[in-house]
């Protein structure tokens, strides 16, 4: 295959690609990229067999073919090369050269036909979305994503869609976060289920734009797809039933102690007081009555902080433990200046929402101090 | 003497019982006295010497030394089996005198003790006097002798009580310790096996005060930054001077010596299983929940080796202490080998004062499980350990009902 391309050009969708490019090469063609040039459009993809990317780009010139190269050097020979630079691409036999002003490269390749390349994808549900939708999505819940942990299925984000909307739901036993985005589906009855893997739901934010540029999102019963005018992006889905994220969030009627307080003002004493809290696990103590919310931490050395805010309290004196970063990240996402927080007594989770609203809403288990 | 009262001088003693099983033995029967005593495996069979009397180590005796090895060396010793019960109970006597002397007495082991003496000058007298205090009142407590040191921190405390035995009594000041570290061989120290021997051999380093000499950042290179950094604190004498009266038991760890090598899984598994079984129950009777699990294992030919493993939640769990030993045995690289000893331990407490509680049903299945080993302790208490355990499906190796 030959072609060439403005320095730039070819850049900007190595880039898009990199992300995903295995770094333990346990297989060593998933170091490459595959390039695939076919009908003027020149096509790059990366795989790590979990998350697949793909970004095209037009060409002007060159010869149809396929070939894979190693990813890290051929992104390094662009990157470095001037920028008005423009790149030869060519290739026969097991080598691949690149001609770019006076410089020159020779890769080994390897043949496309072993790449690792998606199976087929049956859709069975698709919707399409302002990428910042999507993105908000993202954004509002994956901090709660649980990481390597032995529950495989809450290593990654739940999305839902149903009827009234794209739901997007993730925990790690300890928190919950949810948020939804309210739209005409064409789902009927039908609620469908997906858990992207943690390095797909990073992979997929990375490359959103914060515009309002569409996305459509196409699920099968084992991956999921974004598509983009020059982009698609591809990523297995965790096989695992998720939890039932629905029973464990509280309901507010059920919620007899009810605080407002101002998201900012709590979250920077909530950040105080934990520097004085015990390193490992981050107990902080809230103290909910007439006079407002007392915040309290103290270390294994008997350091104390303690914080004291302006809040409407209403319901029965409360005296709560939580890990502080568990509360400072679900209120950090909060989109609002006041948040309201639910509690019931102080075993059971309390529930964390933007004043007067519930399109975001954070679960929180208290410690027991 | 100036008066401080915001930095009063820290005084830690550290009390050894010598030769403890064996001065036990000899104590509780007359003609055993004067004579070489050995307490461990029995001679024939296979296993260690727990510890042995001043008379056999005369003979090269020592304890962890195959029974074998002993009996090769002495016949003509006396050879018993531990009575564990009876000795802990001597051990409980000896802490609750030494708690009469000062109540900060963090036990470390059965017949080890550290105890925080500081500030008590006024009250009975300066170290060295506390020291005797305690050696007297062990004598005629319990007529048995301890080898007793007292320094500035831990490490001071356990050299000096180590440097006369038995029934030594050991003071080092602040202002001495420098000189009282400096001759002793680097072996002495913590941490000092005898991988990290022969390196510091090969640097030339057979003293600590040729350690003291190094570098920090070499030792570093040659060891690794945290055994160096400890070795290297080590050399200058620095170390805790905290005593830790809450937590005495720093670990829990049952093995098994079989009577003749196996590699056979199921022999293994069986044997992993009733010692995790033993660990979980000592650790519910103790209310302690671990989150390291460590596995130890010896191969023919006295190799022996172990593999950690840190949960992601303290646990007292049978199931899971055994099904992560059982894991690190098969991941260990070791499997298939001939076994002579399999054991299995649960460390690292959780302070159960902070506990995240979890938002799904696994937490219920755990408290569940709890209810489950409240029930199979107590059967324990009443039929005897071992009686009544978990069924296990074979082919799944889940548990069954």
């Amino acid at each position: 295959m030959r072609f060439s391309l403005p320095r730039d050009a070819l850049l900007g969708p190595l880039q898009i690609v990199q992300g995903v490019v295995e770094r333990r090469q346990t297989i060593p063609i998933l170091a490459n990229i595959l390039l695939t040039s076919e009908d003027s459009v020149l096509s790059i993809t990366a795989t790590d067999m979990e998350v697949e990317l793909n970004a095209q780009t037009s060409l002007e010139d060159g010869k149809d073919g396929a070939i894979t190269v190693p990813a890290r050097k051929l992104i390094e020979i662009c990157r470095t090369a001037p920028a008005n630079a423009r790149i030869e691409f060519s290739s026969s036999g097991s080598r691949a050269t690149i001609l770019s002003g006076r410089s020159r490269f020779v890769l080994t390749t390897l043949p496309a036909v072993d790449y690792p390349s998606s199976d087929s994808f049956d859709e069975v549900a698709t919707i399409c979305l302002e990428q910042n939708a999507l993105r908000r999505l993202i954004e509002l819940t994956g901090f709660a994503m649980a990481n390597q942990d032995v529950r495989y299925y809450l290593n990654g984000l739940l999305l839902e869609l149903s009827a009234s909307g794209l739901r997007a739901v993730a925990t790690d036993g300890h928190r919950l976060a949810f948020a939804e985005c309210p739209m005409e589906t064409r789902m009927g009855d039908g609620v469908h289920q997906a858990i992207v893997p943690r390095k797909g739901v990073l992979e997929l934010m990375r490359i959103l734009s914060t515009g309002k540029e569409e996305v459509e999102l196409a699920l099968s019963a084992h991956a999921i797809q974004a598509r983009f005018p020059s982009m698609r992006f591809t990523s297995k889905l965790i096989d695992g039933r998720y939890p039932d994220y629905v029973g464990v969030i509280p309901d507010p009627e059920m919620c007899d102690k009810m605080v407002f307080v101002s998201r900012e003002l709590l979250r920077q004493s909530l950040t105080r007081a934990a520097i004085l809290a015990n390193e490992k696990h981050r107990a902080v103590r809230l103290v909910l009555g007439p006079d407002g919310l007392r915040i309290i931490a103290k270390n294994p050395e008997q350091e104390e902080a303690e914080e004291q805010l302006e809040a409407r309290y209403i319901g029965e004196p409360l005296e709560v433990g939580f890990n502080a970063s568990y509360l400072i990240e679900a209120i950090g996402a909060v989109p609002a200046e006041t948040v309201q927080i639910y509690f019931t007594e102080a075993s059971s989770s309390c529930l964390i929402r933007p004043e007067g609203r519930a399109d975001c809403q954070y679960v929180v288990m208290p410690m027991r101090l | 003497m100036i008066d401080n009262p915001v930095m009063p001088e820290r005084y830690i003693m550290h009390v050894d019982m010598d030769a403890f099983f064996a001065s036990i033995e000899q104590r509780d029967f007359p003609q055993y006295r004067g004579r070489p005593v050995v307490v461990g495996a029995q001679p024939g069979h296979r296993g260690v010497v727990a510890t042995c009397s001043y008379e056999a180590r005369v003979f090269g005796i020592r304890s962890a030394m195959p029974i074998s090895e002993a009996y090769r060396r002495c016949a003509h010793a006396v050879y018993l089996r531990p009575d564990m019960a009876r000795y802990a109970a001597v051990s409980k006597q000896v802490m609750a005198l030494l708690n009469g002397i000062s109540p900060l007495v963090e036990p470390v082991s059965i017949d080890e003790a550290y105890v925080d003496i500081s500030g008590l000058e006024k009250l009975i007298g300066g170290p060295e006097e506390i020291g005797r205090r305690a050696k007297a009142a062990i004598q005629s407590g319990v007529r048995l002798t301890a080898s007793v040191g007292i320094g500035p921190n831990r490490l001071i405390a356990k050299l000096a009580s180590e440097i006369r035995k038995p029934n030594g009594l050991t003071v080092v000041f602040p202002q001495a310790v420098r000189a009282f570290l400096a001759p002793l061989p680097v072996s002495r120290l913590g941490g000092v096996g005898p991988k990290t021997l022969a390196v510091l051999e090969r640097l030339g380093i057979f003293t600590v005060k040729q350690l003291q000499a190094v570098p920090l950042e070499r030792l570093q290179y040659d060891l690794g930054k945290k055994s160096a950094l400890r070795l290297h604190q080590q050399a200058w004498g620095l170390s805790s001077d905290v005593v830790d009266i809450r937590e005495t038991r720093k670990s829990i760890s049952k093995e098994h010596t079989f009577g003749e090598d196996t590699c056979e899984n199921a022999v293994l598994c069986d044997r992993l299983r009733r010692l995790a079984a033993e660990v979980g129950y000592i650790a519910r009777q103790k209310r302690l929940q671990g989150i390291v699990v460590t596995l130890k294992i010896r191969l023919k030919g006295f190799e022996t080796h172990t593999r950690q493993c840190r949960l992601e939640q303290p646990t007292s769990s049978d199931r899971m202490i055994f099904q992560t030993a059982w894991s690190l045995y098969e991941e260990s690289g070791y499997a298939g080998r001939a076994v002579r000893l399999i054991g299995v331990g649960l460390s690292g407490w959780d302070i159960e004062r902070y506990r995240q509680l979890g938002l799904f049903a696994e937490i219920r299945d755990r408290q569940r499980e709890q209810s489950l080993y409240a029930v199979l302790d107590k059967a324990a208490e009443r039929f005897g350990k071992g009686m009544l355990r978990l069924g296990y499906c074979e082919e799944k190796g889940r548990r069954d009902s």
